[in-house]
């Protein structure tokens, strides 16, 4: 009941997570300013540079002190953030944007229509080797209309452009700080950014210092207050140990903690004293199977299918993940505004019919281990699952997948941990199998095309890949009108879904455990991932 | 004996120890161009990015023939020049450098710890009844049998989380070195305890201890002077291994908790695929081997009458 409240006064607002345990008597309370707070994270960013960085997990630290041209709601709207408003020409390929006239970067420089050119030039230019670079293939040039006008051009429309401009990697630094050179990535006050604390400094392997930024007024649009963050300063401690987080939060030595184990659960869920707060799954992509479907057995329709049906997927999720994350029905996130939930029911856990159509595809035959064949050939694919992105028993849940296959249907579904650089080379040539992954943040279009499309992981076998889905995601892209966008992307889900080019496995999403005394904890839309600390702050016990 | 004899042996001990460094960064060149995959795919981990591979291949000289690349990746290193973390955005040196402090500190506070326990449990056991020895060798065997990370998750459940003597994490003072030290030390030190036990329970046998006895002198004494000299030997090889185990042992123990250093910097760099910090750890890890044991080796000279009258 309480948790509705908080939900209500942040509609439009952050996506404020399911409050499972607030304490009671929290509305009669007013934000208080001041105090600190120590935060426990999992990650130790490799890079604090926005537009470098690519691991997720970084996102969480960075948020304090970078902001971003527009804002994502919860409900998919954009809002102003450092743009107060913007107009997008009929065709799609010219961005006009009005700034605020009141911001300023951390070291003193002024934020105008020049300074964001400077940020989109010098991000677009290869020879900065900037990660954010994909985000803007589709920008041509920017062009000051006015200190606080800019207009962008594009080469052709592109529908996830607003998406672009509201994450993080986009994300605006001084021009002076960028011009600096490499040093960024190490962070420190030279990485000056516009966001609600400054970056004050970092001891590698240990904790990332952060100061209020007096001067902020330029909250986002979803923020539950303008004006100043309410906390002085904050830490946040890099505790990699899951066990170590729990108890460093248990014994008083950190408010919030980020990342809490399934069994770990119970030590904070409604217990007194402390809150458990659980994040959307929307802006990253559910964990999937990707199947190469160029390359036999999987280019036959019924094998993909039976691998889809074969086992029970929502049990296996259950058994791993005891009840903290939901299966997927889609790789769409189910938060996101662009999921297809008509797809939730429409598969899986069907052994029996998996059976029938694997014995009508041909695969009567069992060889001495009690697996499928077919010409003398067992029924097998494999999944190479690439070492560095091997977390949180991912490879477990595939195993106990593997099992049912094998018990249920005779199917040998094998499980390789492969480096990085043979995941690379196998995508070069399409010679890859079945890629077990969750993408990055993006546009729901831009997802797909990223792992399904035609510049998706099969792009080196694109000319025998499925035209119609290829057609429904370019188009996506292209839609400039949010329905006929929405419509097309529900289409290519459910096209990737039956046609069992995907099997979606589960949807991960982060969590927060924190005392009960520390207030406005909530999650970005556009991440995932927790907000900045802009809006916490903390109750006297 | 004349000094000519030995310097010549600590010469020849320093060149073959040149060698092996040699050999192993000649492996560390091998076991990088023997990964599947290209060497600018490796050498970028996870990032991918328009222009990364084309600068990464230009800094490596990847067009160049293979012995060329070879040649020019030892005197590289040679030269102390562990090329740029493209992850991190920094000369991998600087890295690697600015965590070595903690992580000395970590290791010295740990080895010393683990020699005091050691020789104490030793001395005050050696040749005791049989309840204490038995007592101090079960300590020893689960102490040198257990995971540092366990020791390590055990001590903070305790002393952090329960008690709350000590911080959870960080390298702030000398609060923050005690149980990362002891969890570290505790394994090091079960292991050379029963080493240094037996070589002084088989020193207490031999005859002149008998005649130290005879002397009149006092049972401290004799272990002290007489009985853990002698029985230092053994212990000293271990030494060698001490070193690999301590390092090995902080990689485990920063991450558990969280403290900055040499390990969180590895686990990180394997972690993200930043193979050219790896690489730098690697080899640093190999140079430093080499050094202790040809340390050692002399120390074995100078301690040992009957090594240098050979």
């Amino acid at each position: 009941m309480i948790a509705h409240r908080h939900l209500r006064r942040a509609a439009g607002g952050s996506f404020l997570a399911l409050a499972l345990a607030a304490p009671g008597a929290v509305f009669a309370e007013q934000p208080k300013p001041g105090g600190s707070l120590t935060f426990g994270v999992t990650t130790e960013p490799a890079c604090f540079n926005p537009q470098r960085s690519e691991q997720q997990n970084s996102f969480i630290v960075i948020r304090n002190f970078v902001d971003s041209l527009v804002a994502k709601n919860a409900d998919g709207r954009f809002l102003p953030w450092l743009a107060t408003s913007w107009t997008i020409s009929p065709d799609g390929k010219t961005y006009d944007f009005k700034l605020r006239d009141d911001v300023t970067f951390h070291d003193g420089e002024k934020f105008d229509a020049e300074a964001l050119k400077f940020n989109f030039d010098f991000i677009k230019e290869p020879a900065n080797t900037n990660a954010a670079g994909q985000l803007l293939l589709a920008y041509e040039k920017s062009e000051v209309l006015s200190p606080t006008e800019l207009r962008v051009t594009l080469k052709r429309p592109d529908s996830a452009l607003l998406e672009a401009f509201s994450s993080i990697r986009l994300g605006i630094l001084s021009p002076k700080a960028l011009k600096s050179g490499d040093r960024l990535c190490s962070g420190g006050p030279a990485l000056a950014g516009t966001g609600p604390f400054v970056f004050q400094s970092y001891t590698r392997g240990q904790s990332v210092q952060l100061k209020r930024n007096e001067a902020y007024r330029w909250a986002p649009g979803y923020a539950a207050h303008q004006g100043p963050a309410y906390l002085d300063t904050a830490t946040i401690r890099f505790l990699p140990e899951y066990s170590v987080r729990a108890g460093a939060l248990s014994s008083d030595q950190v408010d919030v903690i980020e990342g809490v184990q399934p069994i770990d659960v119970a030590l904070f869920k409604g217990q007194p004293g402390f809150q458990f707060l659980v994040g959307p799954s929307g802006a990253q992509t559910s964990f999937t199977f990707n199947i190469n479907y160029t390359i036999p057995p999987a280019d036959d329709v019924r094998v993909r299918r039976a691998l889809r049906d074969g086992g029970d997927i929502a049990g296996l999720v259950q058994g791993v993940y005891l009840g903290t994350v939901r299966r997927a029905w889609s790789n769409i996130g189910p938060e996101n505004p662009f999921y297809n939930k008509a797809l939730e029911g429409s598969w899986g856990n069907d052994p029996k019919k998996a059976n029938a159509i694997l014995d009508e595809a041909g695969w009567t035959g069992r060889d001495a281990e009690g697996f499928r064949i077919k010409d003398g050939k067992r029924l097998t694919i494999e999944v190479g699952y690439p070492q560095p992105f091997v977390r949180d028993n991912r490879d477990v849940l595939i195993q106990g997948l593997q099992a049912q296959l094998r018990k249920n249907l005779g199917f040998d579904l094998k499980l390789r941990i492969i480096t990085a650089g043979e995941w690379a080379q196998q995508r070069e040539k399409a010679t890859w199998t079945i890629y077990p992954n969750t993408f990055l943040p993006a546009d729901a279009a831009q997802e797909l095309q990223s792992n399904i499309g035609e510049q998706g992981f099969i792009r080196a076998a694109a000319a025998k890949g499925d035209k119609e889905l290829f057609r429904l995601i370019n188009a996506a892209l292209a839609a400039t009108d949010v329905e006929e966008k929405k419509q097309l992307v529900d289409a290519a889900q459910k096209r990737a879904v039956d046609e069992a080019f995907i099997v979606p496995l589960f949807s991960a999403n982060y969590q927060l455990a924190a005392k009960d005394t520390v207030r406005g904890l909530s999650f970005e839309a556009q991440l995932d991932s927790p907000s900045s600390l802009h809006d916490v702050w903390l109750a006297s016990r | 004996m004349s000094a000519r004899p030995l310097l010549r042996r600590v010469a020849a001990r320093l060149a073959t120890s040149i060698l092996v460094a040699w050999g192993s960064v000649t492996t560390a060149f091998v076991a990088l161009h023997a990964l599947p995959g290209k060497i600018e795919d490796i050498l970028a981990g996870d990032l991918e990015y328009p222009g990364l591979r084309e600068a990464i291949a230009a800094e490596w000289g990847l067009d160049r023939s293979l012995p060329e690349q070879y040649v020019d990746f030892v005197a590289r290193i040679a030269s102390c020049d562990f090329g740029v973390s493209y992850v991190l955005r920094q000369p991998v040196v600087e890295i690697v450098g600015s965590q070595v402090w903690p992580t000395v500190q970590l290791a010295a506070a740990a080895g010393a710890l683990a020699l005091v326990l050691a020789v104490l449990a030793a001395t005050l056991t050696a040749g005791r009844g049989p309840l204490a020895r038995g007592v101090a060798s079960t300590v020893e065997l689960v102490c040198a049998s257990a995971p540092v990370f366990w020791i390590g998750i055990l001590l903070l459940m305790a002393f952090s989380f329960t008690l709350r003597w000590f911080p959870v994490s960080g390298a702030q003072n000398w609060k923050s070195l005690v149980l990362p030290a002891v969890a570290l030390a505790l394994p090091t030190a079960g292991l050379l305890a029963q080493v240094l036990r037996e070589a002084m329970e088989k020193t207490l046998e031999q005859p002149f201890i008998v005649t130290a006895r005879a002397r009149g002198l006092g049972e401290t004494l004799i272990r002290v002077r007489h009985v853990l000299r002698h029985a230092a030997l053994p212990a000293v090889t271990l030494g060698g291994w001490m070193i690999g185990g301590l390092l090995g042992g902080a990689v485990i123990t920063e991450k558990v908790f969280g403290r900055p250093g040499l390990g969180a910097v590895t686990l990180n760099a394997v972690l993200t695929h930043d193979v050219p910090v790896v690489l730098a750890v690697v080899l640093l890890a190999a140079f430093i081997h080499v050094a202790a044991s040809t340390l050692l080796d002399v120390v074995y000279l100078a301690i040992d009458p009957r090594l240098r009258a050979q």
